[in-house]
């Protein structure tokens, strides 16, 4: 047994002035070396628990704590947060604010700076290098992109060299292969520097491929702590807490028969190749022939064109004076009905695009039209009522202090005398009654989307533009604004949506854009966009496990959703034993 | 009008954030930016204070001089030159016009110049040191004056967050925007519009609050664990930090440069106290 370099012992905490205590009697014991995922529902405790690690509990937060903490062979009782930090280094997930200087390496050395070592610059590059910022040091924050910043606030809470490095949601806001980056990053310091590293993470798809154990909370206590397959093996159990395992463990599981309910299940697109097969009789019955016809049935129908963009371009100035091109003749065509899904890496430019057709930003050449309008330059006013535009941060769409009157601000602006039914009507079909009169600022994730997505809606736009909808929320609650997204479709005429989420895609878009470095790369249906790894890497988007699968399994069509998937495949019937260990 | 419109359209938020962002921290490229932190304090230290108890013509026609030439060296923003001109001017302006009620003519102008030549040599000295200043060697000049510790963090802090908070700001006075609607009519010089953007402008400020507060939790928590309390007052940590703060020679040819300038001016000034007019 390795050596344990943190221990809980029957911790319990109560925020001041909660009844219900958010953790109850949790013990755990992370062994040095060890790549940690911890995992459960909104609300079942799991950042408070990293908190308990770095004593910022209860030292900051002065609750109700009882039990131990073990750090290092040491006990935490008594030691300050700063001491404690020492041997933890804690990355948030609103990570941007914890970055308290103005360039990276004067940021990523502060806290060596902090506790006084002279070597405080070494110790930052030193943390640079780890992370690969190494180019960089000399910039200021705020012209990182997203996934630079994250890298940066994981590079100042390694500078300290900590034992324990404890992340909040590394990937949330990720591009899929900005998120492998930074969990290959992860795995090296794991593997190379010996760091024990905990995540709190929504995707199963990563935990599979990095983590070695698994721990499971549920409303304030921890169910189990177990090594990653029999964890995501545990289907059932974790679905009724709303987690949901990969696709591939998900498709297994559906397909094995009951007798052999405690089996392995495999867990990535490899394991599961070798665990399926393509059903015999599943080609007669879904003919290809017949699928290329459906396919050619949704092309015929030609709606009316709701945008044009004319050979569009775009350029920001930056701030050493340059202009710096983001949009590079676009040429585009948007029409009634369409489920447009605007996806490419960070940065492609798929945000600029939207704000151009909202007439936020004015086009440097080229022209936009909305229904028939002439976009460039019109004030956003004048649009308001053809195009509505949600942002990424529903923060930033709040200006009242209560749900209702944030949904009625548009139409009582305009004195719409349908303001009180349009309101009520809003409220119901996004199932915000309860919440109506709270502030919107103080609801959940997914509560606050919805917000952001009736706002959008009591509009009533023509074409209604999502900037990542579904970034920043646990999976069931995603999984939930899939068919929040289903009922925008009964009031709006279109609807694009930029998004990394290809899961998302595949279950919610009828038309396909893929953009990389400012052009349009691809233009087309599910099926033809995802048939093509090739242009899915150049984009920087992965494929989902299914996918994956559908291809290595030599499937007549490309999978997109579960059950199609298992109803063209079955388990093989020697198959080659998964071992609990990986 | 539409020249005003069209300025109008000039300046967007986006701009301001990078006109003033580039006047904070693009100044170690000048030979004025690359002086120790202290020299620039203690120049700036004498041409903010001295001049308003100077009243030899002479002496502020010199201070001007020199300070024209500091301001090219720091190779100030030309907008913030147009902004300093504006104000200057409007106030003489106003200033004559009241004088003419009052039974004044062109003559009162000169003692007027006077004033406007003191308020010119202290906001050209802040100029020349605030823009060839980067908030970091402010904030670390100061401290190594003995301000505290915590005055001299928020002091960068503050820039560091300036950025995040205008970019912010924007994007609810979009959701304003995107969400109301503005007068059908301008109205007399486009009053009705005037006031709708100046409403949302001021409404803007209350959910950039709440949002900032809401934020700050995570930068307080954060503070803590990379150890900011830790270093809070403590001696060793100031000295690490402020270090890099060496005088130069450059440091003293232009202490030194400056006060042979100022010492001739008062013996000049003496001499002559009425060269120009």
């Amino acid at each position: 047994m390795r050596n344990s370099i943190l221990e809980l012992n029957g911790v319990t905490f109560t925020y001041p002035g909660a009844e219900q205590p958010v953790l109850q009697e949790v013990s755990l014991r992370l062994e040095e070396g060890d790549f940690i995922a911890i995992i459960g529902s909104n609300g079942s405790g799991k950042s408070t628990l990293c908190k308990c690690f770095t004593g910022l509990i209860p030292h900051y937060y002065t609750g109700d704590f009882t039990g131990e903490v073990t750090i290092c062979g040491q006990p935490a009782d008594g030691k300050s947060v700063a001491e404690l930090s020492k041997h933890i280094g804690y990355v948030y997930q609103d990570f941007e604010n914890q970055l308290v200087r103005p360039t990276v390496l004067d940021d990523v050395s502060f806290t060596p700076l902090n506790y006084g070592f002279a070597d405080y610059k070494e110790r930052g590059e030193r943390a640079l290098a780890l992370t690969g910022l190494s180019d960089l040091r000399n910039e200021f924050i705020w012209q990182l992109s997203g996934g630079q910043k994250h890298l940066l606030a994981l590079a100042g809470a390694l500078a300290m060299d900590p034992e324990i490095l404890v992340i909040d949601e590394p990937v949330a806001q990720l591009d899929p292969q900005h998120a492998r980056h930074i969990y290959d990053i992860l795995r090296r310091l794991n593997e190379e520097h010996g760091k024990t590293i905990v995540v709190i993470e929504h995707h199963a798809e990563f935990i599979a491929d990095y983590c070695k154990h698994v721990v499971l909370m549920d409303k304030g206590r921890m169910r189990w702590q177990k090594p990653v397959r029999e964890a995501l093996s545990s289907v059932k159990e974790l679905l009724e807490l709303g987690i949901y395992p990969p696709d591939v463990t998900r498709a297994a599981w559906l397909l094995q028969s009951d007798a052999r309910l405690t089996q392995f299940l495999p867990l990535s697109a490899e394991e599961g190749n070798a665990h399926m097969i393509l059903r015999q009789h599943a080609i007669q019955r879904n003919d290809p022939s017949d699928y290329m016809k459906e396919q050619s049935l949704t092309v015929i129908r030609e709606e009316k064109s709701v945008v044009q963009m004319e050979n569009v371009h775009l350029s920001y100035r930056t701030i050493h004076k340059t202009k710096h091109p983001v949009l590079n003749g676009v040429q585009l065509d948007l029409r009634q009905g369409e489920s447009i899904a605007l996806i490419g890496n960070n940065g492609a430019g798929k945000s600029s695009l939207m704000k151009l057709i909202a007439g936020i930003v004015r086009p440097t050449a080229g022209t936009v039209n909305v229904k028939g309008m002439t976009v460039n330059g019109l004030p956003p006013e004048r649009l308001s009522s053809t195009v509505a535009y949600v942002f990424q941060n529903p923060e930033e769409m709040f200006i009242e202090d209560s749900v209702r009157k944030e949904i009625a601000y548009y139409l009582k602006a305009r004195k719409l005398p349908d303001t009180e039914e349009r309101v009520a009507e809003m409220l119901k079909a996004f199932r915000l009654n309860e919440l109506a009169e709270r502030d919107a600022r103080l609801l959940s994730g997914g509560q606050q989307r919805r917000v952001s997505l009736a706002i959008g809606a009591a509009v009533r736009p023509a074409v209604m533009l999502l900037d990542e909808p579904t970034a920043n929320l646990d999976i069931s609650t995603k999984q939930e604004m899939v068919h929040v997204l289903d009922t925008l479709r009964s009031h709006v005429e279109t609807v694009v949506i930029a998004t990394h989420d290809m899961q998302l895609v595949s279950e919610w878009a009828t038309r396909i854009i893929v953009m990389h470095q400012g052009r349009i790369i691809a233009d087309g249906t599910k099926d033809e966009i995802f048939a093509d790894g090739l242009l899915l890497r150049r984009a920087g988007l992965a494929q989902t496990q299914l996918m994956e699968l559908s291809r290595m399994l030599g499937l007549p069509k490309i999978c997109s959703s579960l059950e199609e998937f298992v109803s063209l495949v079955e388990v093989k019937k020697e198959v080659t034993a998964i071992h609990g260990s990986r | 009008m539409e020249a005003v419109k069209r300025a109008l359209d000039r300046i967007s938020v986006e701009q301001i954030k990078l006109e003033l962002l580039g006047t904070a921290y693009n100044s170690s490229s000048t030979f004025l930016g690359r002086l120790d932190p202290r020299t620039l304090l203690l120049w700036y230290l004498f041409f903010a204070i001295v001049p308003w108890f100077v009243h030899n013509r002479t002496v502020l026609l010199g201070m001007f001089v020199l300070m024209v030439l500091t301001t090219v060296l720091s190779r100030v923003s030309p907008y913030i030159i147009f902004i300093l001109c504006l104000g200057l001017i409007s106030q003489i302006g106003w200033m004559f016009i009241l004088s003419l009620f009052f039974g004044g003519g062109i003559e009162s102008l000169l003692p007027m110049l006077t004033l406007t030549l003191k308020l010119s040599v202290i906001s050209l000295a802040s100029i020349t040191v605030f823009s060839s200043l980067d908030p970091e060697r402010l904030s670390d000049g100061l401290l190594s004056l003995g301000i505290p510790d915590t005055f001299a963090f928020s002091l960068s802090y503050g820039y560091r967050i300036l950025p995040t908070l205008l970019e912010e700001f924007h994007q609810i006075l979009l959701s304003f925007r995107l969400r109301g609607q503005r007068p059908l009519q301008h109205g007399l010089l486009y009053w009705r519009t005037a006031t709708y953007y100046l409403r949302i402008v001021i409404l803007a400020f209350y959910p950039l609050m709440l949002n900032t507060a809401k934020r700050s939790r995570t930068t307080i928590e954060a503070l803590e664990t990379r150890g900011f309390s830790y270093g809070l007052n403590n001696k060793k940590v100031k000295k690490i930090k402020l270090s890099y703060l060496k005088m130069k020679r450059s440091d003293w040819y232009f202490l030194s440069g400056s006060t042979v300038y100022v010492i001739l001016l008062f013996w000049i000034g003496y001499l002559y106290p009425k060269l120009v007019y």
